[in-house]
């Protein structure tokens, strides 16, 4: 299989992923495409950061989460909807889940070289998600009425 | 403004307030929503300060002795739906299209929002920890046993939801019950990475919303909400990291008797 099939497989089904969380949260129908491609965008920018051009876990969920919350915002104007919307569900690929399992995994092996580095990474995944999402939010749009 | 309207109008603002709160809006969201409606109705002197799980609020009308009102949000639902609908109302209000009474209506209409159906959210749960399965890596083996663990989350959380059992107890019994699942199957196909199963049905479950509401409330300057919200998620985090162990050794005991 070619190497772009492959991402565009991933780049689909992250749309749906992100869909069945939009569906849990009760965002309204006409919204769904959106917050899908928000987080589909994510993912895709995440697994290329990560797999082409090597970079480690949390650099990658920082320069992910870059483009994730400016879609976020853009959709947020289109639609004339909170943001809150489109992030929610569209953060959903990126939260370090495979850290907080691999965390307790090596807490139980008993393996504490791993357990550590695990647990520092899932806690740095975090602080990068935070941070990209703080950078981008935290742009003006437009110049505050006096 | 006349007096008898005063109260109303103030029962109105923090129950849009309130709406918001509960299912799922930003606390900087709910004090600008409610500051918004009470410029927008008239209302002067109008004070709030919003927590995550809290509104306390002042007005006073022309003339009269100032009103408080305290609102406890306990539960918090996530229902973006109606946070949309509240916000459309005060941009409304804001504009001027809506007078008191239309505003009350189209409030109680936003509230009335119903619920995803039941099997709709069973299906999103199992369609999600099948996506995100095949995301990490996973191959059909992986993508159907984690699609079955989403099912039984989300049979766990919904029964349990209901019964309103805490937070913390159905994370850790629905962890539990998906990595007890992956692990029972890899026993029968020795050849599926329980590891890459057992995170993709996980996934559903991790604190994404508590999070990033968490770090919007500190960006937004609410540095106590923000503190309660990320408090949350290390505590979902922790739980879904204690179902797994507990599962893990459940595993190895029972493996040990059976085997």
């Amino acid at each position: 299989m070619p190497l772009w099939t492959d991402y565009l497989l991933q780049f689909l089904v992250a749309i749906v992923a992100t869909i069945s969380f939009s569906v849990t949260f009760r965002v309204s129908p006409r919204h769904y495409l959106a917050s899908g491609l928000t987080g589909a965008v994510g993912w895709l920018v995440y697994i290329l950061c990560a797999e082409l051009l090597a970079m480690s876990a949390p650099v990658a969920t920082l320069v992910a989460a870059l483009p994730l919350t400016a879609c976020a915002r853009f959709f947020a104007i289109r639609h004339k909807a909170p943001i809150t919307l489109f992030l929610l569900c569209g953060i959903f690929p990126l939260v370090p889940g495979a850290g907080i399992y691999y965390t307790a995994y090596y807490f139980l092996r008993d393996d504490r070289t791993l357990f550590a580095n695990k647990g520092v990474e899932t806690l740095k995944i975090a602080l990068a998600l935070a941070l990209g999402i703080a950078l981008v939010c935290s742009i003006p749009l437009k110049r505050p009425k006096n | 403004m006349a007096s008898e309207l005063f109260e109303p109008t103030l029962d109105l603002i923090l129950d849009a307030g309130q709406t918001l709160l509960e299912n799922g809006g930003e606390v900087f969201r709910a004090q600008q929503t409610m500051e918004i409606m009470a410029h927008s109705l008239g209302v002067e002197e109008f004070h709030v300060y919003v927590l995550t799980n809290g509104i306390f609020a002042s007005a006073r009308p022309a003339g009269g002795t100032s009103i408080s009102m305290v609102r406890h949000v306990p539960r918090v639902s996530i229902h973006l739906g109606r946070v949309e609908a509240v916000n459309e109302l005060s941009r409304e209000l804001a504009a001027g299209q809506l007078d008191l009474i239309q505003a009350r209506r189209k409030l109680a209409d936003a509230r009335a929002i119903g619920d995803t159906p039941p099997r709709a959210e069973r299906l999103a749960c199992v369609v999600g920890s099948a996506g995100f399965a095949f995301l990490f890596g996973g191959m059909l083996p992986e993508i159907l046993v984690a699609a079955v663990a989403g099912l039984l989350e989300s049979f766990v959380c919904q029964w349990f939801g209901k019964r309103r059992i805490n937070r913390i107890f159905t994370d850790i019994v629905a962890a539990c019950l998906c990595t007890l699942w992956a692990l029972g199957v890899s026993r029968l196909v020795p050849m599926l990475d329980v590891n890459t199963a057992t995170i993709g049905a996980l996934m559903v479950l991790t604190p994404g919303v508590a999070l990033t509401m968490g770090i919007r409330d500190i960006i937004n300057a609410d540095y106590l909400s923000g503190a309660i919200r990320l408090l949350d998620a290390v505590l979902i985090a922790g739980s879904i990291a204690c179902g797994v162990v507990l599962a893990w050794l459940a595993a190895r005991g029972l493996g040990a008797i059976v085997w």
